[in-house]
Parts: structure tokens; C-alpha cells; sequence
């Protein structure tokens, strides 16, 4: 193996330390998860073990949480279990928890990668051409259209897309998973928020770079237009973009859980939405943990990323 | 003494500060407020929000929770035509009637809309204000139902207007909650730095590791769903985003010259913390709160949306959209209207919003 270079040992250094600093994160979150049901009013066993379960059973749960025994106890045969990849069964359908999430978390995976693909491809376009054309209609455009869609429910939007495209044109599919045509309309309901804040994003931090002296310069060579924009300005004013689109994934996570609802999309949202109603507390729980856990790995990916394409970043 | 021809540079600069005093006494914020098109915007929607919240049930044609079985599904503007019998101008109304078959049919009669009428009684503000008289309603034995009817035949745009109070009320109840929690613990965080700082930020990260409406789902599912547990489980998921704001400004301002002066001069720290940090803190907990007001109605309305807050019959806009879903091709009104009043009072927040951190910190 090639010996790492100063640049490497930064950033594995930072890696390491940026992993660490996630785990009292980590385990927050498994103890708001374990607290979840302790908390909630009512017997905990009888939410492990389902409102209509044998009497039998209900004890099973509580000597195998150890319910009845002091919270630090349970709360190391709960860490214990899931460390053994045992998030118990549903109650509803009596499946391992850990097999729904497998089911159900890769289509959630590829409703929220669609949805920033989308959000990526509107929003950078329309922030550069408001930034191109500052103070005239069109960024009057794209400034009002940003404000609208951080401000509109995507179920919302869900519901009026489905109802245009799907009942009234026919164009997409109603709901469900299975084709692109499929995807379309979730993603675009999903990802609208996201396309707002990168359009916004990508308009100021295009205004700042444009203003640059090295821009400037680039425009009195003698280049074209096109060229400045594309080789020279976009590239710095991209790298706050790449950021905020980032954390953005993660905030796509919890959005899919309304998505997901309105279009009838298989994924881990509207599992836990079903799970929360049907009071299904073991995927309740498997699904909130495996979200959280995403999204702060997620974070730490960005972190590092940022790092990665703004070279003039140093990890300390 | 000096020649009276020659002013003295010094006094007529004080008297020229002190004229412009006399003459602009509100602040610069302020002023760049009333110039701001956003603001002004921002603030036109607000305050006919309020209006609608203050006047509900004077607006509102009917009872919000009113029942016509027969008038189910109801198509906005149906049965209503602007020309009367004998082709006078106005707004005219005839009876809309749903058959068992789900046929609807307009009946002969018409009559007219008109400004101030009598209508079903109403009181108001605990018994405080008790009336009959409606902004507008028909003259006659029909009903106008301007936005339609829903599936129970109750009047779209009543149960909007009484709507306003729930989604109002679950932003100034998350927003107080925020800031009655997140504001101390991220003051006291950042001050005082060290072990509590320590504590307080994990706690605060692993808040935030839930995404978006994610802790309040959480919250709702640990709280149970209704009404008031999603005012407390919106307001608990705003905690860490105050208190992460505001632990960061009071970082920026401990160190400041004048800060360092109360210290020398022998006051306390929280004292200090009071009396000089805090007020230069004031301006990003503003701007959050109007924000905050907009989250705080989106999630409110996703929670209901998802059928874990408010409950039926309560008229809560999110609710409402989510009984349209099912009849989104034969009543697409009924999905509609609510998103709309969603979109108009979320828009508001957030232009008053950007507006005021425009004017209360011009560097962003």
C-alpha cells in the first residue's frame, strides 16, 4: 500500500473524528426509540406484542424486554437484540421487522434519489438564469416560483399533479411502483421543495461568483458568455449547492413519508404512517431508526464531500 | 468667540444628527420594512389572515360542521347563475339537491345573494359576541355554497374560514414553545460553553437527527395522534432549531467589546447574558419565528394529512384535503380549496420572513 499523503491522513483523521462525534447521536436516537414505546400511555408489552395477542405471548415480551425490570436493563437487552439484527416481528403480520424494512427501504431509496435527479436538473438551471438575468422577469420568475414551492404541502401537489396528469389527462400512472412512468409524479412532488431551495441556493451563490474578480477577467479575455458561465462561474458557485442538495436527501427521507402516502408508493414511509395507525409499534420503531441512523450518515457524507470538492477546505 | 458668519462644523453636525433624530423616530428595520415590496406583501396576507381568524363566524355563510346529506359533493358555483329571473344583475342561487343515485339536479326557484343577512346564530369568543347576522348568504330557503360541499354536504368555504383558527393557533403555539425552551438552552448553551454546552449540543444533534416532520411523527406516535398532541409534538421539533440558532448568535456576541465591558465592570454573568447579549440576539429569533410559523402550519397540516392529528369533524385544512383523496376525480374541490388557504397563509410567513431578515441584517 502507497504511503497516505499528508491531504489523505486529513482526511481520514477528519472521517474518524466526524465518526465519532456521530455516535452520542446514534445513541440518542436508539433512546428516544426505546423510550418511544415505554413512554407511550399503556402497556409496553402489549404494544410489542399486539393489542389482540394471547396473554401467553404478552408475558413472553415482557420477560424477553424484561419489561418489568429497571429501564437501563431493558434498555441493554433492547441495544443487545438490535445488535443481533433483531428488531422483532410486526405485530399486524407477524413478518420480521428487519424483512420489511429490506422490502420497503430500497424503493424509498429510489423515490428520494428521483426526486433530487429532479430537483438537481430544474433547480440549478433556473437559479443560474435568474442570477444571469438579475432584476428582470424572468428572476422575478423563478424567485416567486421558489417561494411557492417551499411553501406548498407536497401532498398537496401530489393530490392536483395526480389529478391533472393521471385522471384528467391520463398521461402517468395513478399510483403505485413499477415503471418510470411510475415514478414521475412522486418524485416531482417530492422533490419540488428541494428544487426551491437549490434554485435559491444556486441564484445567490451565482450573484456572489459573477461579481468575482477571476469571472471578470475570464469575461475580459475576451470569452464567450457560455464559456464563463459553464467553465468559470459555475463551478465555484456549485459548491454551497452540492451542500445544501446534500442535506437535502435527507429531508427527502421524511417527506416520502407524505409522498409516499398519497401516491400509494411501497416504500418505508407509508409503512411507518400504516405502522403508527395500526399502533404496529416494532416497525414503527425499525422504520424511525432506520431513517434517523440514514440521515445522520447521510450528514457525515456531506461533510466530507463538501471537503472533497473545495479543495481550498482544510479538515481540522 | 467665533465669527456668527462661519457655522461652527462641529454644532451644525449635532444639529443636523439631532434633526434627522427628530425626523425619523422609528428605527432603520422599520423603515426598510415599509419600503419593502415583500414585506408589504407578506403582511397584506397576514393581516387578512388574522381578519378571517377575528371574524369567522361572521364570514362564514354556515356552521362549519353543519350536515346536508343531500347536498353531498357539491361542485363549487353550482346552481348559482349572475343574472336573476327577470335578468337583473346580482348573484342568484337555486336549490342543489343529490338524489340516492348520486344524480345532482338544480331546482326552479332563484334568490338572490345579498350583503348583511340574517343566518343561523352564532356565538363568539365564549358568549362574549352572540349574533345572526352573515357578511353574505341567500335571501331564500337555499343554500350557496361558493367553494362547494364536502362528502357530509357541509360548506367548503366555512369549514376554510373556521379552519384559519386551528392552523393559527398551531403556529403560535409551536412558535411559543420554541422559544420558551429553545431560546433558554441555546442562551445558557452558548454562554456558558463547557460540560453543559457539551450535553445540550448532543441532545440537540440527536434531535436533529430526525429529518423535517419526522420528530414529530415520532412524537405523535409516542403522545398519541389528536389536535393537541401535534401542537406539542410541532412545537417540541422546533426546540433544537431555536436553540441551535440561538446558542450560535450568542456565541458571535459574547466576545464583543461591550459585552467584555458589562463583565469588567463587576456585572454578573447572567445579568450580562440578560441585559447586553440577549437584545443583539433578538433579531434571528424574529425572523426564525415567522418562519417557524410556516413550518409549523405545513407539518401541522401533513400530520393531519396522514390522518394523526386533528380528527374528524374538526374543520383542519390538512384533514380536509385528505377526505378529497379519495374522490379526486368526481370532486376535485373538495382537495383543492384547503391546499390553496395552505399555500396562501405558508406563502405569508415566509415573505415576512425573508422580508424581515432582509431588514434586520442586510449582510445575509
Amino acid at each position: 500500500m502507497a504511503v497516505a499523503t499528508p491531504l489523505e491522513r486529513d482526511l481520514i483523521q477528519y472521517t474518524v473524528r466526524r465518526l465519532l462525534i456521530a455516535f452520542p447521536s446514534v445513541f440518542g436516537v436508539l433512546i428516544i426509540v426505546f423510550l418511544m414505546v415505554r413512554l407511550a400511555p399503556g402497556d409496553p408489552a402489549v404494544f410489542m406484542a399486539g393489542e389482540f395477542a394471547p396473554p401467553a405471548t404478552i408475558e413472553a415480551m415482557r420477560t424477553r424486554f424484561g419489561l418489568d425490570r429497571p429501564y437501563h436493563v431493558q434498555f441493554g437487552l433492547y441495544v443487545g437484540a438490535l445488535v443481533q439484527g433483531d428488531l422483532g416481528r410486526s405485530t399486524r403480520t407477524q413478518r420480521l421487522v428487519l424483512d420489511d424494512l429490506r422490502q420497503f427501504f430500497p424503493n424509498t431509496l429510489e423515490l428520494a434519489f428521483g426526486a433530487m435527479v429532479i430537483a438537481m436538473l430544474v433547480g440549478i438551471p433556473a437559479g443560474v438564469i435568474a442570477a444571469l438575468r438579475q432584476n428582470t422577469w424572468t428572476d422575478l420568475l423563478v424567485t416567486v416560483g421558489s417561494l411557492i414551492g417551499v411553501s406548498m404541502p407536497v401532498f398537496w401537489f401530489g393530490l392536483v399533479a395526480m389529478l391533472y396528469f393521471s385522471v384528467q389527462l391520463g398521461w402517468l400512472p395513478v399510483a403505485g411502483r413499477g415503471t418510470l412512468a411510475h415514478l414521475v409524479l412522486p418524485a416531482v412532488s417530492l422533490g419540488l421543495g428541494s428544487m426551491a431551495i437549490i434554485a435559491r441556493m444556486t441564484r445567490s451563490s451565482m450573484l456572489e461568483v459573477l461579481g468575482l474578480d477571476y469571472v471578470r477577467t475570464a469575461r475580459a479575455k475576451g470569452l464567450r458568455q457560455m464559456r464563463v458561465v459553464t467553465k468559470h462561474a459555475l463551478r465555484n458557485a456549485l459548491i454551497p449547492v452540492v451542500t445544501v442538495g446534500g442535506l437535502q436527501f435527507g429531508q427527502l427521507l421524511s417527506g416520502a413519508v407524505l409522498t409516499e402516502t398519497v401516491f400509494a408508493w411501497p416504500g418505508i414511509g407509508r409503512l411507518l404512517v400504516d405502522s403508527i395507525r395500526a399502533r404496529d409499534y416494532p416497525v414503527v420503531q425499525g422504520s424511525v431508526l432506520l431513517i434517523a441512523i440514514t440521515f445522520i450518515f447521510i450528514n457525515i457524507a456531506v461533510d466530507l464531500l463538501y471537503g472533497f470538492i473545495d479543495p481550498r477546505i482544510r479538515y481540522e | 468667540m467665533s465669527d456668527p458668519q462661519i457655522p461652527d462644523p462641529v454644532v451644525s453636525e449635532v444639529a443636523s444628527a439631532q434633526r434627522s433624530d427628530t425626523r425619523s423616530q422609528a428605527p432603520r428595520w422599520i423603515r426598510r420594512m415599509r419600503r419593502s415590496p415583500v414585506a408589504i406583501a407578506g403582511f397584506t396576507i397576514i393581516g387578512f389572515f388574522l381578519l378571517v381568524v377575528a371574524f369567522a363566524p361572521f364570514l362564514a355563510p354556515y356552521s362549519p360542521l353543519r350536515q346536508t346529506l343531500r347536498s353531498r359533493y357539491v361542485p363549487p358555483m353550482e346552481g348559482v347563475s349572475l343574472r336573476g329571473p327577470e335578468g337583473q344583475l346580482g348573484i342568484w342561487v337555486r336549490d342543489v339537491n343529490r338524489s340516492s343515485a348520486g344524480e345532482l339536479s338544480v331546482g326552479e326557484e332563484a334568490y338572490p345573494v345579498r350583503l348583511f343577512v340574517r343566518g343561523e346564530r352564532w356565538t363568539w369568543l365564549g358568549g362574549l359576541l352572540t349574533s345572526d347576522r352573515k357578511l353574505f348568504g341567500v335571501d331564500g330557503p337555499v343554500r350557496f355554497y361558493l367553494l362547494g360541499t364536502d362528502e357530509q354536504g357541509r360548506d367548503m368555504l366555512s369549514r376554510i374560514i373556521h379552519g384559519a383558527w386551528i392552523s393559527l393557533s398551531i403556529g403560535l403555539i409551536t412558535v411559543a414553545i420554541g422559544i420558551f425552551i429553545g431560546v433558554p438552552i441555546g442562551a445558557l448553551s452558548g454562554y456558558f460553553a463547557g460540560t453543559t454546552d457539551l450535553i445540550v449540543q448532543r441532545l440537540i444533534d440527536t434531535m436533529l437527527a430526525f429529518p423535517g416532520i419526522l420528530l414529530a411523527i415520532v412524537l405523535v406516535a409516542t403522545l398519541g395522534t389528536g389536535l393537541t398532541n401535534v401542537m406539542i409534538a410541532v412545537g417540541i421539533a422546533a426546540i433544537p432549531v431555536y436553540a441551535r440558532l440561538v446558542r450560535a448568535s450568542v456565541l458571535s456576541v459574547r466576545e464583543r467589546e461591550y459585552v467584555e465591558a458589562a463583565r469588567a465592570l463587576g456585572r454578573r454573568r447572567v445579568s450580562t447574558l440578560v441585559r447586553h447579549v440577549m437584545p443583539n440576539v433578538l433579531a434571528p429569533i424574529i425572523v426564525q419565528s415567522s418562519l417557524q410559523m410556516a413550518v409549523a402550519i405545513l407539518f401541522a397540516a401533513g400530520l393531519g394529512f396522514l390522518g394523526l392529528g386533528a380528527r374528524p369533524p374538526q374543520p383542519e385544512w390538512g384533514l380536509m384535503l385528505s377526505r378529497g383523496r379519495d374522490f379526486l376525480a368526481t370532486a376535485p374541490h373538495v382537495a383543492t380549496f384547503p391546499g390553496l388557504a395552505i399555500v396562501f397563509v405558508v406563502v405569508g410567513f415566509n415573505l415576512v420572513g425573508d422580508a424581515l431578515r432582509d431588514a434586520l441584517d442586510p449582510r445575509l
